[in-house]
């Protein structure tokens, strides 16, 4: 599909049907246009074409269909789980130059893995099996060490105006494969991450792309997803009432315009009385097969990534999953294992299985977190030590989807405290995401107040370098 | 945002041209992007002012430059130096004549006739270690060079012209806008069909129609016009009994009445104030909750918030609206000090972490888009793209927005009685000593710079800020203030950030309004901050935008669309209006008539336009798809305000009290459960649901509440003169499941006036009347017979007690401090067949959609 003519379908479907044809270009003055295409133009704006969230195709084919983001917020540090730095390990405890401070060497081994020998910290024992379907890149960089701003930043290339987040604007370029369900949904383990609903908001984007956030601590699919059962009738009866509402909009349509509009909200309750189904179902991980479950394990974020598994082969379009708790200023060595313990085998295990169901090839796995951390100990420290912020340079690895395994990609000095080479911008991270995703970032654009925004701002720079 | 508008304001212009060329190309035609819906340019000027400024080359000119000179600077420059490409590295755009003489930051690329001066020679021939262009040694070939050299040497003839894109390539052009020039009154066109028109409104609906051979459609059934003009005027619908009395009332005059009666209800401001505050991006809260700097809540938004639903009520003229929302603390005789909460409409905004260059960009935007229709804030780093908008005018206003403050002790507007008044200062006399103690343990830890310990004091200061904000939020003595600025004592003009680059300031601007509304010797602003000046330059007459913008507004809540299609956005990306005529007729009508709203809404309501049917007629649909020319009034849907108001009116459960500080109708921070005590969540509403108008529940701006937000609410991020339409399960999911909808069709039906009725016909017919304001069919009647024929033996309907809500119990929730949205947690009581029908009455469009 030609890409401006995708932006415009996709940009035109929130808008009254008058609207959509004014987009066209045929609004005053172009009568004789209308008039000729007037019961075309009328069939084609049926309710289907005005769902927003129809699945489209984007600017070029791509693997990715679907992103599981898990952020690891907080700062994880990349010295001491992608990045190896042996000279660092060697300077301990010495002040290095530009350092400003004392060096800190990780305190943990690494080693190669896999048949790309990608280097993987003793932390991640599980996920170092998966070494050769990972591409680690390790030259990332960000503008401010702050982890709200740097979270905000990370999710929608913005640092403090209102801008839509990577998975609204997935959303908005690919639709969704299962109109039963939120498109974007974010999987949080209780308490919301800085920046709050910043993070998955739609902005100027339509509220239909807006993430909904789930507390898969909640106890109940209720409390996950508001409104999501009727506690009054029974389904067959409640199928009953909404069968009376559909013939009561049947008289009600007779006298006006085959409304679009109209009929889109007739269709909406179809997909709402499904969804109270869909929905329950998706999130109740009780329906795993027990080898499954145990595979990923009974902790929060064990949970946490089986729905989020459970979400995309459902055809939920984009899962952020929330991995928080990375901000080791001190007590690194035991707080940053610990912490790498909990995701370790969770992650390992969502992508054995995506594996195992052929669904990894299709789906863009990406961990990591804000910014990183400094070779030198943290002044604030004590005798267990950890480091500070740093934002110029960290690490993330993506897997599935697209991307080149058992690839390594930029590097940062010596000693870990800058990227230095093949650099990766967060704008150019976004916009290899998007890439993978089939989207030129240039021409994934949304008109408001005018003029055409993006995610990447006006950079951006697609690291060809992961991509397969 | 801010270094980007320039890359899509260009991306949007090439695309726009592409287009343009597609649409003549292709047919049928292809959806086309979004930029399309540009205007067309106003053709004549334009293009005589384009082809005035083309220079005509030689043919000798030509040729060189079509085989020489274009191809190179299309393979070597344009990546990062095109506005169309959507790079003007160093502010450098050599993709037009203008743009290679204009230059970038230091000045024009090329001295035509003069290779030796010439920046963009100086560059390619890589003799300058700081000017080496194209960079990374990748340098021209010697004799690329010399084309170069060569070209510049011959008078750098381009033909190459921004104009040439068919779009306005300076500001002199941009200024032939339509919305730039004066309002210009014409007379009201004849017309053939002279009976139809009830005022002159309709003169220049019907001359448009009848010129494309289309006819106004009858007028609307009483029933339907009634039920209109409820939900247009006061956002409720009207009760049987006035249904009833306004069909019976045969007089003249009946309409016209009922028009005056609700434009004279106090709920009429309810409904209009929340128009305005959509476009005054409105919030209870500062923004993001997580920041930690200073209290999240706005104890006294609600002061402005009133004051909005006050100055409609009172018909306040509106160009006196305007000034007291931009100066209300510096107008000559202003006496009445409720007034001060009108500031309010600079200070909702967003606090951005206390970023004060961002809390001036929304100010200025605010200002520009509610009163002017203009995007000023793209001005901030680059000339407007589109608009005659140079960023000195942004700058003119930075000055006027960076010479205001926000007082430490907000003025006090209304006290409570003297007992609950004492009260409450007594609290607050012992917040304040604990303040006053940690000043002076701070000053004490600075003197011992223990960094440690200042944290500490941070975070204590941080949460008496907010403990001193929950007082003033529910202690019932709390005295009411408004949310003022000042202007500070000496006020100084902004110098231009150059790129919107704070540390990179270029020269000084004296504080104005916009150059394009601006008289040649028109003298800067001296007073003050300048505001009370600014006041007057934007609430005056002179301002072609002024009166336009706010016709446009209310024109566009009548009929579901304006005559310009973007309120926010008159500029030259927008599209002309559909009627100039009649814009311009009520822009002056509004003017002549002392600027009164409800004088306005009165012409506009008494017109046939308006009273017209909304029923379809295939053959002008064909015409005109998309009914610009309002050959029938527009179906439209209601907004989440008159949709919950309605049901809760109808259930008789609408408290009607007006005004005050917000309440809670739950939802929104279970996003951001408290991970410390500064969060906004401590400072919601708390105690129960509350069934008064949804326009006064608790906005945070941070975490609008998801039923908020998927019924379209206007994200208080931004001014917002048109709310998204989206339809979506969510919504469905809301009317169909949640306990508040349906304990209220419940109550519906246990009214004791539907109670008395006994018959079945008569009772559906009672539905109807009061649902949807009319009485129903033969046909309707049948089918509510048949479902309740059908209906399960009782008993047989309710739904399996949920596990889920069992295992939920009320404290858990209670506990995270996010609130039932609606008041029942326990299993439900079973409903009635009756309560089902009522509440599939409320599911059903004809509910949710206005005729």
């Amino acid at each position: 599909m030609n890409p401006l003519e995708h932006q415009a379908q996709l940009a035109d479907r929130f808008l009254t049907r008058r609207q959509w044809l004014n987009r066209f270009g045929m609004g005053m003055g172009a009568v004789g246009l209308g008039a000729l295409l007037g019961e075309e133009v009328r069939a084609a704006a049926s309710a289907a074409d005005l769902n927003p969230l129809a699945p489209k195709s984007p600017h070029f084919p791509a693997k990715a269909k679907r992103v599981i983001h898990i952020f690891a917020q907080g700062a994880p540090s990349h010295i001491d789980t992608w990045d190896p730095k042996p000279a660092l390990t060697k300077n301990d405890g010495k002040s290095i130059s530009g350092g400003n401070g004392v060096a800190f060497g990780s305190p943990f081994k690494f080693t190669p893995q896999g048949r790309s020998g990608i280097e993987f910290s003793e932390v991640f024992p599980s996920l170092a099996k998966h070494a050769d379907s990972m591409a680690v890149v390790r030259s990332l960089h960000t503008d401010i060490p702050a982890h709200e701003v740097a979270t905000v930043f990370m999710n929608t290339g913005s640092v403090r105006l209102a801008k839509p987040s990577l998975g609204a604007w997935t959303l908005y370029g690919l639709g969704s494969e299962n109109q039963n369900m939120p498109g974007f949904i974010s999987l949080r383990p209780g308490g919301g991450a800085p920046g709050g609903a910043q993070n998955y908001q739609a902005a100027f984007l339509p509220g239909v792309f807006q993430g909904s956030s789930i507390n898969t601590q909640a106890q109940s699919v209720d409390q996950m997803i508001e409104n999501i059962r009727n506690n009054y009738l029974a389904p067959k009866e409640q199928r009953r009432q909404l069968d009376l509402v559909h013939q009561l909009n049947a008289i009600h349509s007779q006298n006006l315009q085959k409304d679009a509009q109209l009929e889109a909200r007739i269709e909406s309750f179809e997909m709402a009385y499904k969804m109270q189904t869909a929905a329950t179902d998706a999130f109740d991980i009780s329906k795993e097969p027990e080898n499954v479950r145990s595979l990923y394990g009974s902790s929060a974020q064990g949970k946490q990534l089986l729905i989020a598994r459970r979400l995309v082969e459902r055809g939920v379009r984009f899962v952020q999953v929330w991995a928080s708790g990375w901000d080791h200023h001190n007590d690194l060595a035991d707080r940053l294992r610990q912490k790498a313990g909990e995701i370790d085998g969770p992650a390992a295990a969502l992508l054995t299985d995506l594996k195992q169901r052929g669904m990894l090839e299709n789906t863009l796995v990406i961990w990591g977190g804000e910014f990183g951390r400094k070779p030198t100990r943290d002044k604030n420290g004590n005798a267990d030590p950890g480091r500070d912020h740093n934002n110029r340079a960290f690490s993330h690895w993506l897997a599935g989807g697209g991307v080149k395994g058992g690839t390594v990609w930029g590097a940062t000095d010596e000693f870990g405290g800058s990227a230095v080479k093949d650099k990766v911008h967060i704008h150019d991270y976004h916009a290899t995401l998007l890439a993978l995703l089939g989207f030129d970032h240039e021409k994934l654009t949304y008109r408001y107040n005018g003029r055409d925004f993006r995610l990447t701002d006006n950079f951006g720079k697609v690291v060809k370098g992961i991509i397969a | 945002m801010k270094r980007a508008c320039l890359l899509l304001a260009a991306l949007a212009l090439a695309l726009g041209v592409a287009t343009a060329d597609d649409a003549k190309k292709k047919k049928p035609p292809v959806p086309a992007p979004a930029p399309a819906a540009k205007p067309a340019p106003p053709a004549a000027p334009a293009a005589k002012a384009a082809a005035a400024a083309t220079p005509t080359l030689t043919a000798d000119q030509s040729a060189f430059f079509e085989n020489k000179i274009r191809p190179l600077l299309a393979n070597q420059c344009l990546k990062c130096h095109s506005t169309a490409e959507g790079k003007v590295k160093g502010g450098l755009a050599l993709d037009t004549r203008e743009g290679v003489l204009k230059g970038g930051d230091s000045g024009p690329a090329v001295i035509p006739g003069n290779p030796d001066k010439s920046p963009l020679i100086r560059a390619v021939r890589y003799t300058d270690p700081n000017l080496q262009m194209p960079p990374k040694g990748e340098k021209l070939t010697d004799a690329q060079v010399a084309d170069l050299v060569a070209w510049v040497r011959m008078g750098a003839p381009d033909p190459r012209s921004g104009a040439a894109k068919g779009k306005y390539a300076n500001a002199g052009e941009r200024k032939v806008w339509w919305a730039f020039q004066p309002v210009k009154l014409t007379p009201a066109p004849a017309v053939q069909n002279n009976a139809w028109a009830a005022n002159p409104v309709d003169n220049y609906i019907l001359a448009k129609l009848e010129e494309k051979n289309l006819k106004p459609s009858g007028p609307a059934e009483k029933q339907v016009l009634i039920r209109r003009l409820y939900f247009d005027l006061i956002g409720l619908p009207p009760t049987p009994a006035e249904v009833d009395a306004f069909v019976a009332d045969k007089s003249p005059t009946a309409y016209a009445q009922l028009v005056d009666k609700l434009l004279a209800s106090p709920h009429y401001g309810e409904r209009w104030s929340r128009h305005w505050l959509d476009v005054a991006r409105y919030s209870d809260t500062i923004g993001d909750p997580a920041k930690k700097r200073e209290s999240p809540a706005y104890p006294f938004a609600w002061t402005y918030r009133d004051y909005v639903v006050k100055a409609f009520n009172d018909d306040k003229p509106y160009d006196q609206f305007i000034r007291e929302q931009l100066a209300a603390d510096r107008l000559p005789n202003n006496k009445d000090r409720t007034t001060l909460a009108a500031l309010g409409f600079i200070t909702v905004g967003d606090h951005f972490d206390g970023n004060r260059d961002d809390i001036i960009n929304d100010r200025i935007d605010v200002v520009t888009k509610a009163f002017n229709g203009l995007t000023v804030a793209c001005a901030r780093c680059h000339d407007h793209m589109f608009d005659p908008i140079p960023t000195k005018d942004y700058y003119a206003l930075h000055g006027i927005f960076s010479n205001v403050e926000e007082p430490k002790e907000l003025p006090i507007i209304a006290t409570a009685d003297k007992t609950k008044y004492a009260d409450y200062l007594k609290e607050k006399a012992a917040l304040d000593k604990a303040q006053t103690e940690l000043v002076a343990q701070a000053k004490a830890a600075k003197a011992t710079k223990n960094k440690g310990n200042k944290k500490e004091l941070q975070k204590e200061a941080l949460q008496l800020e907010v403990r001193t904000d929950r007082l003033d939020i529910t202690h019932p003595g709390a005295p009411v203030r408004a949310m003022v600025v000042q202007d500070v004592d000496k006020p100084k003009d902004s110098p231009v950030y150059i790129r919107g680059e704070k540390e990179n300031k270029g020269e000084l601007v004296p504080r104005r309004y916009l150059e394009v509304f601006r008289q040649p010797n028109a003298k800067p602003f001296v007073s003050g901050s300048g505001r009370l000046e600014l006041a007057y330059s934007i609430a005056n007459k002179n301002n072609p935008l002024t009166a336009r913008v706010l016709v446009n507004r209310v024109w566009q809540h009548h009929f579901g669309e304006g005559f310009v299609q973007t309120p926010d956005d008159f500029g030259t990306m927008s599209t002309p209006p559909s009627h100039p005529e009649l814009l311009d007729y009520l822009s002056t009508y509004l003017t002549d008539n002392g600027w009164s709203v409800k004088k306005l809404h009165r012409l506009i309501l008494l017109s046939a336009t308006y009273q017209q049917a909304s029923t379809d007629n295939p053959r002008f649909a064909q015409l005109d798809p998309f009914n610009r020319l309002l050959w029938r009034q527009n179906v439209r849907r209601l907004e989440f305000e008159p949709l919950r108001d309605s049901i809760l009116a109808m259930a008789g459960s609408l408290d009607a009290t007006m005004g005050g500080r917000p309440v809670n109708l739950g939802g929104g921070d279970d996003n951001n459960p408290g991970k410390d005590k500064a969060k906004a969540g401590s400072l919601r509403p708390q105690g129960n649901y509350s069934t008064r108008r949804t326009l006064y529940g608790y906005i945070d701006r941070a975490n609008v509440a998801e039923v908020l937000n998927h019924f379209d609410f206007a994200p208080p991020e931004m001014p917002n003169g048109k709310r998204y339409q989206t339809t979506v399960p969510q919504q469905a999911l809301f009317l169909m499941n949640n306990a508040l909808v349906i304990e209220q069709a419940r109550k519906i039906v246990e009214r004791p006036d539907f109670k008395g009725v006994e018959d079945e016909e008569k009772r559906i017919a009672f539905l109807y009347r009061l649902i949807y304001q009319r009485t129903p069919t033969a046909q309707e009647i049948q089918l509510g017979q048949a479902f309740f024929d059908e209906a399960p033996a009782p008993g047989q309907t309710a739904a399996a007690p949920a596990p889920t809500v069992q295992a939920a119990p009320v404290r858990v929730a209670a506990k995270k401090g996010r609130l039932p949205l609606a008041a029942p947690r326990t299993t439900p009581r079973p409903l009635s067949a009756w309560a089902e029908y009522a509440h599939a009455l409320i599911l059903a469009n004809e509910f949710t959609f206005v005729n």
